[in-house]
């Protein structure tokens, strides 16, 4: 019967779950949208968060690293980190035989541990030739096998690096790096840690800090893993800002199902005096009207589910690259959210008019 | 034996400062199987007192039995069930539900219970009512006639003891409406069902048992028919 209805008055019905329809979409969309903004940014991020720097404090006049402070930092980093200690030395490099420029140069024990190659591959261990990144690779046009002259000596290249985040100080796009046991120097020019976590990291610099830096300043430890958390709870305000904001419009379809609703039983007003007449309680009448508002908010609630997803779907393909990402927790649970708000709210406001059609009197609906 | 017995029924409205009494002290008994008409100029109380009879509506004085139950006081809730089991309406503007169909408008007042049958009894209702090729239209495409006999059906869907007709033969031919008397005859001689019908109409007096006159709210002569 609430079926019969709602299909009588196509229009309105319609129109009071365009309301609904909207409202879903706005909030869905809005939530998937703040979702995939974070998950773009935490994608630009990488694992910068995981990642902690130490460096020599100039100020300070350290100019190096010893073997003793790499240990200590392995003794104080969790055991599933990953310590590596990175040589640098200024080089002539000429990539092209004729021009030979200076560069830094890296001389790292394990690149295996930090990188990933594009092109060719990272022996282990790391002894002889040369990994590039990929922009020097591209600028230079350098694949494994090609030979580049570094202090006039010619050393092939091995592999080309995948690139890496673009914040990172690990980052090896621009980078020429050597086995580190090319360098005739004793002491390490930084030495990167990787924790498994942002949180991790953050107590690993900080018993970095303890006991490196324990009678003098000898070291600068870099770590953004509290500033990427920082970052990562803004971003959810913003979100459940976007959110409220849809909600705002959720509200007005509610109030436009309470018209709708309104009218129907000020139009209806005679059918459910005879309703009441033939015997229907007042539950029951509030019941075949729960049921319309329960349907028209079903009904909106899958049609702007379905519609959102598509708008997912869109938003996901510009923001992130990759319409597929829509399918992913965060969004279900928006979708689920929006799709259940929506229903509710049309339930909600059903509530009032059900409840007013079902408490008139039959007699006064019924004369003439 | 009486279904129905009201004494002294006051109905007073109240309305900006003046008071009405549409009924001023009404007796009214009802026998099974009996078929009354109510007759009385327009204002005269007539469909108040339907309502009132039909447990629609509350008197502001007087009590009413029905089949020997006093349900004079009774709450909304317990005189809806009870409408339901005993009572069958057929209103002044018949009130059928647009979007459903002859069958369907039938069944609507126990629709929420399902009783076996249900539809069959519809059918073999609508079909008595000589509305067998009509069964599946809807109100906006039947005659004011077959809306009326529509009506009639609804009100006998719940086997009712007593059927309470506003006007009933308001909109019919001399012919039609023959034949939904006979039927209300049938109806109360067969099934011992009581009915009460309002009226302007003579024709109708042709077939009831006894006549009740309304002038403003009192019961004027009665006269025992000869049918
Ligand atoms: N809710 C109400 N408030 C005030 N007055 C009312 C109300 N209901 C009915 N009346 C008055 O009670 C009187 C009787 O009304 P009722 O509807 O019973 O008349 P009736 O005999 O059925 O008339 P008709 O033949 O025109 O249908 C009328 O004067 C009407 O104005
Ligand atoms: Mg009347």
């Amino acid at each position: 019967m609430a079926r019969r209805n709602l299909t009588r008055t196509k229009m309105r019905s319609l129109l009071a779950s365009l309301g609904i329809v909207i409202g879903v979409i706005a909030i869905a969309s809005l939530g998937m949208f703040g979702v995939a903004l974070q998950y773009s940014f935490t994608q630009n991020l990488g694992d910068i968060g995981n990642q902690i720097t130490v460096s020599p404090n100039t100020a300070e006049n350290v100019t190096e690293l010893t073997e003793r402070d790499v240990r200590d930092i392995q003794r104080v980093a969790s055991p599933t980190a990953t310590v590596a200690p990175v040589k640098q030395r200024v080089e002539p490099v000429s990539f092209d035989r004729r021009t030979t420029g200076r560069q830094l140069v890296y001389g790292v024990e394990n690149p295996a541990e930090l990188y990933e190659a594009r092109e060719g591959r990272i022996t282990e261990p790391f002894r002889t030739g040369a990994l590039v990144g990929a922009n020097i690779a591209e600028e230079h046009d350098l694949h494994p096998g090609s030979t580049i002259t570094v202090n006039e000596s010619t050393v092939r290249v091995r592999a080309v690096l995948a690139e890496g985040d673009a914040f990172s100080s690990l980052n090896p796009d621009n980078r020429v790096l050597l086995p580190a046991s090319s360098f005739q120097e004793r002491g390490y020019s930084q030495v990167y840690v990787i924790e498994s976590s942002g949180s991790r990291a953050n107590e690993t610099a900080m018993a970095i800090r303890n006991s490196l830096n324990d009678r003098q300043e000898r070291v600068n430890v870099m770590e953004l893993g509290s500033i990427v958390d920082t970052i990562e709870q803004q971003f959810q305000i913003i979100n459940t800002v976007l959110v409220g904001i849809a909600s705002i419009s959720l509200l007005v379809a509610g109030i436009s199902i309470l018209n709708v609703m309104l009218m129907s039983t000020v139009e209806r007003r005679e059918e459910i005096g005879v309703l009441r007449a033939v015997g229907y309680q007042k539950r029951d009448v509030l019941k075949v009207m729960l049921m319309e508002a329960t349907l028209l908010g079903v009904l909106g609630g899958v049609a702007g589910v379905v519609l959102s997803l598509g708008a997912g779907l869109a938003i996901n393909h510009y923001t992130v690259g990759d319409a597929t990402a829509v399918f992913r927790m965060a969004n279900a649970w928006y979708l689920g959210a929006a799709f259940s708000f929506g229903v509710v709210t049309s339930i909600v406001s059903g509530l009032y008019p059900a409840w007013k059609a079902a408490s008139e009197e039959p007699v006064e609906a019924l004369r003439g | 034996m009486k279904v129905v017995d009201a004494d002294d029924l006051v109905k007073r409205y109240r309305t900006g400062g003046q008071t009405l009494d549409a009924l001023a002290g009404v007796d009214f008994d009802l026998d099974a199987g009996e078929f009354v008409s109510i007759m009385g100029p327009s204002g005269s109380g007539k469909t108040t007192l339907l309502n009132i009879l039909g447990l629609l509506d509350t008197p502001t004085e007087g009590r009413i039995r029905l089949d020997g139950q006093d349900v004079t006081g009774l709450s909304d809730r317990k005189r809806t069930a009870l409408r339901k089991r005993t009572i069958g309406f057929v209103f002044q503007h018949f009130y059928l539900l647009p979007t459903l169909t002859a069958v369907e408008n039938v069944e609507v007042p126990l629709l929420l219970d399902q009783p076996p049958g249900l539809t069959k009894r519809a059918r073999s209702l609508l079909e008595r009512m000589g509305l067998g090729d009509r069964l599946d239209h809807r109100p906006d495409e039947l005659s004011g006639g077959q809306k009326q006999r529509v009506a009639i059906a609804r009100s006998l869907i719940n086997e009712p003891k007593i059927v309470l007709a506003d006007e009933p033969t308001g909109n019919l031919d001399s012919e039609t409406g023959r034949q939904i008397l006979d039927e209300f005859q049938r109806i109360a001689d067969e099934d011992d069902v009581a009915i009460v019908a309002v009226t302007h109409d003579d024709l109708v007096n042709e077939y009831v048992d006894r006549t009740v006159h309304l002038v403003d709210g009192t019961i004027g002569r009665e006269r025992k028919s000869g049918g």
